[in-house]
């Protein structure tokens, strides 16, 4: 508060708890949002454009991708001196959003018309497959086991000022570039061939909005790892709370998505303090169950 | 005096890789002029959705189809849009969407700002056409809590809402109720009597085409006939001519009028 407003601190507050909030805990705070925004907003557009509402952020291979390029990283243990502790975020970053383009090149090969199933059945296909090869290579390397697997269970923990600042800009170009598709969301939502009739240039549509999705997803995976259940049942709360709407959905499901990932990651941090639960086994077990409440819930209308 | 709204020479489509590999439309060629309504006819598979689809700019074709002398696969896809609007058979739907909503994206063309929000003009045309097919009542009802054929309503009133002079129909009374069936007739014969303003300020007759199951429906709707047998045209024409009892025997393999007559005579009263 003294650092925005200049108000004087009260003398029982010392040097050190102003470091700890400011240095550790907001930086960690504002990363839980940015990186839960991120990808509620990528669920949501997941599930719209394939018109599947259990389709999630991860379903283009993202994920799977990100976690083999982090453990290339960690198992050949380079560290580059000119990106430093940016080299694992980096390489995730960009082998999820190849995992991506392949994913999205051999739908296109195989599919002119880049139907939802086989975008899905490729995106599932690329990530057994890339699975695979990262339980062979994690197999090899068992030294690395660990470590691999804390950064794929996805924490929040030494996040700094600078990895708020990349993510933000991430998250407002994708949430911006979203939002001039709201409309085709919409209508995509209804099909693909209604949608042509009606105008919407589907193809095009299509591409961008599964590059936002992924570039959002992957933006969030290299910051924190694979955290599950946000992307998938953010954006049906919100939609049943706002309506269908895309125009609604997406800024809702940011905030909505930001707010569950900061809180998920407080009660990690606190629930067995000392002692620090890995935050995608919080978001699994509160969003689990309230997924299938939500879902079934829709169902029975 | 007749204008040509739509040509077809050689024309050919289907699922393959390419539209002339195992084509479903085998080179057919045949012109419709402006405000005319055409019934489609044939039995299942022979490719009467696949005609449709090609004339919607759904799929790709070989040939040539040409909308008032343009190619239609040289169309940019909002310029196709506001010529030709289809209402093709439902698919699930997923999120709840009001039924005003839903037909407020048939305004989709029309809009040219970034943000997406819709003018006057486009509420008076989705009010319209919420009116015209009964749905005023459920306008605020999410579309997830409709019937079947309230839904399929909701589908017609977002194809209305393109405003657009050719309507393709692909078999319009699924789902429907008899009730409602009589209604979409009534509403289509109307319907097919009218203009629509083009962009550009044209008034253009407005032209049906339409897929029908039922031949007493296409006649009912329709002043000319296509038969389609096995991808080719077994005859274009006036109604009556087209449906000749031997044409329908050619096309559906089974004497139609025999059929029909004793289906007529459930309805007559014991003498």
């Amino acid at each position: 508060m003294n650092k925005i407003f200049s108000v004087p601190l009260p003398e029982s507050v010392t040097p050190t708890n102003v470091s700890i909030f400011w240095d550790i805990r907001m930086p960690r705070a504002l990363t839980a949002f940015l990186v839960g925004a991120a990808l509620s907003v990528s669920g949501a557009i997941m599930q719209a454009l394939l018109q599947n509402p259990l389709a999630s952020s991860y379903t283009m291979g993202v994920s799977a991708g990100a976690s083999l390029g982090a453990a290339f990283v960690i198992i050949t243990g380079v560290t580059g001196t000119i990106f430093g502790m940016f080299l694992l975020p980096v390489c995730g970053f960009a082998s999820g959003l190849l995992t991506v383009l392949l994913v999205l090149a051999f739908s296109l090969k195989i599919d002119r018309n880049m139907h939802n199933h086989t975008i899905i059945l490729f995106g599932m296909v690329f990530s057994l497959f890339v699975n695979a090869i990262l339980t062979l290579v994690s197999t090899l390397n068992g030294e690395h086991m660990q470590r691999l697997v804390l950064w794929q269970l996805g924490t929040f923990s030494g996040r700094r000022w600078i990895h708020v600042l990349i993510l933000l800009i991430c998250l407002v170009l994708g949430t911006i570039g979203t939002a001039l598709y709201h409309r085709e969301l919409d209508i995509m939502s209804f099909g693909q061939e209604q949608a042509m009739s009606m105008g919407v240039d589907v193809g095009k549509s299509k591409i961008m909005l599964l590059l936002l999705s992924s570039f959002l997803t992957g933006a969030a995976v290299c910051f924190s790892g694979i955290i599950g259940f946000v992307d998938l049942t953010v954006p049906h709360i919100a939609r049943r709370i706002f309506g269908a709407k895309h125009a609604l959905v997406i800024p809702m499901s940011l905030l909505l998505g930001g707010a569950f990932m900061a809180l998920s990651d407080m009660v990690a941090r606190t629930l067995l303090a000392p002692r620090e639960i890995p935050v995608g086994a919080v978001t699994a077990f509160v969003g689990a169950p309230f997924f299938v409440w939500v879902y079934f819930h829709d169902r029975k209308q | 005096m007749e204008q040509k709204i739509l040509e077809c020479s050689e024309l050919s489509c289907g699922y393959g890789r390419r539209p002339s590999d195992n084509s479903i439309i085998k080179k057919i060629g045949f012109d419709i002029n402006e405000g005319e309504s055409i019934a489609i006819l044939g039995p299942n598979g022979c490719g009467k959705t696949t005609l449709l689809r090609a004339l919607g700019g759904i799929i790709p074709y070989e040939g040539s189809a040409c909308i008032e002398g343009r190619e239609i696969r040289d169309m940019k896809r909002k310029e196709l849009a506001s010529y030709v609007s289809s209402m093709t058979q439902l698919s699930g739907v997923y999120f709840s969407y009001t039924v005003k909503e839903t037909v407020m994206q048939g305004r989709y063309l029309y809009c040219k700002n970034i943000f997406g929000t819709y003018d006057k003009r486009d509420i008076e045309v989705v009010d319209e056409c919420l009116a015209s097919t009964g749905l005023e009542k459920l306008a605020d009802k999410q579309i997830g809590e409709l019937s079947g054929g309230q839904l399929q309503r909701v589908f017609l009133a977002r194809t209305l809402a393109q405003e657009t002079p050719i309507l393709l129909l692909d078999e319009p009374t699924n789902h429907l109720d008899l009730k409602y069936q009589a209604e979409l007739l009534d509403f289509l014969n109307v319907w097919k009597e009218k203009e629509t303003q083009m962009s550009d300020g044209r008034r253009v007759r407005n032209t049906l085409i339409g897929v029908y199951h039922d031949i007493n429906m296409a006649l009912m709707v329709a002043e000319k006939i296509l038969l389609i047998k096995d991808g080719e045209i077994l005859c274009f024409g006036d109604k009556k001519e087209a449906l000749s009892g031997e044409n329908l025997k050619t096309l559906y393999g089974l004497d139609v009028e025999y059929y029909m007559s004793e289906r007529a005579k459930l309805w007559r009263k014991e003498e």
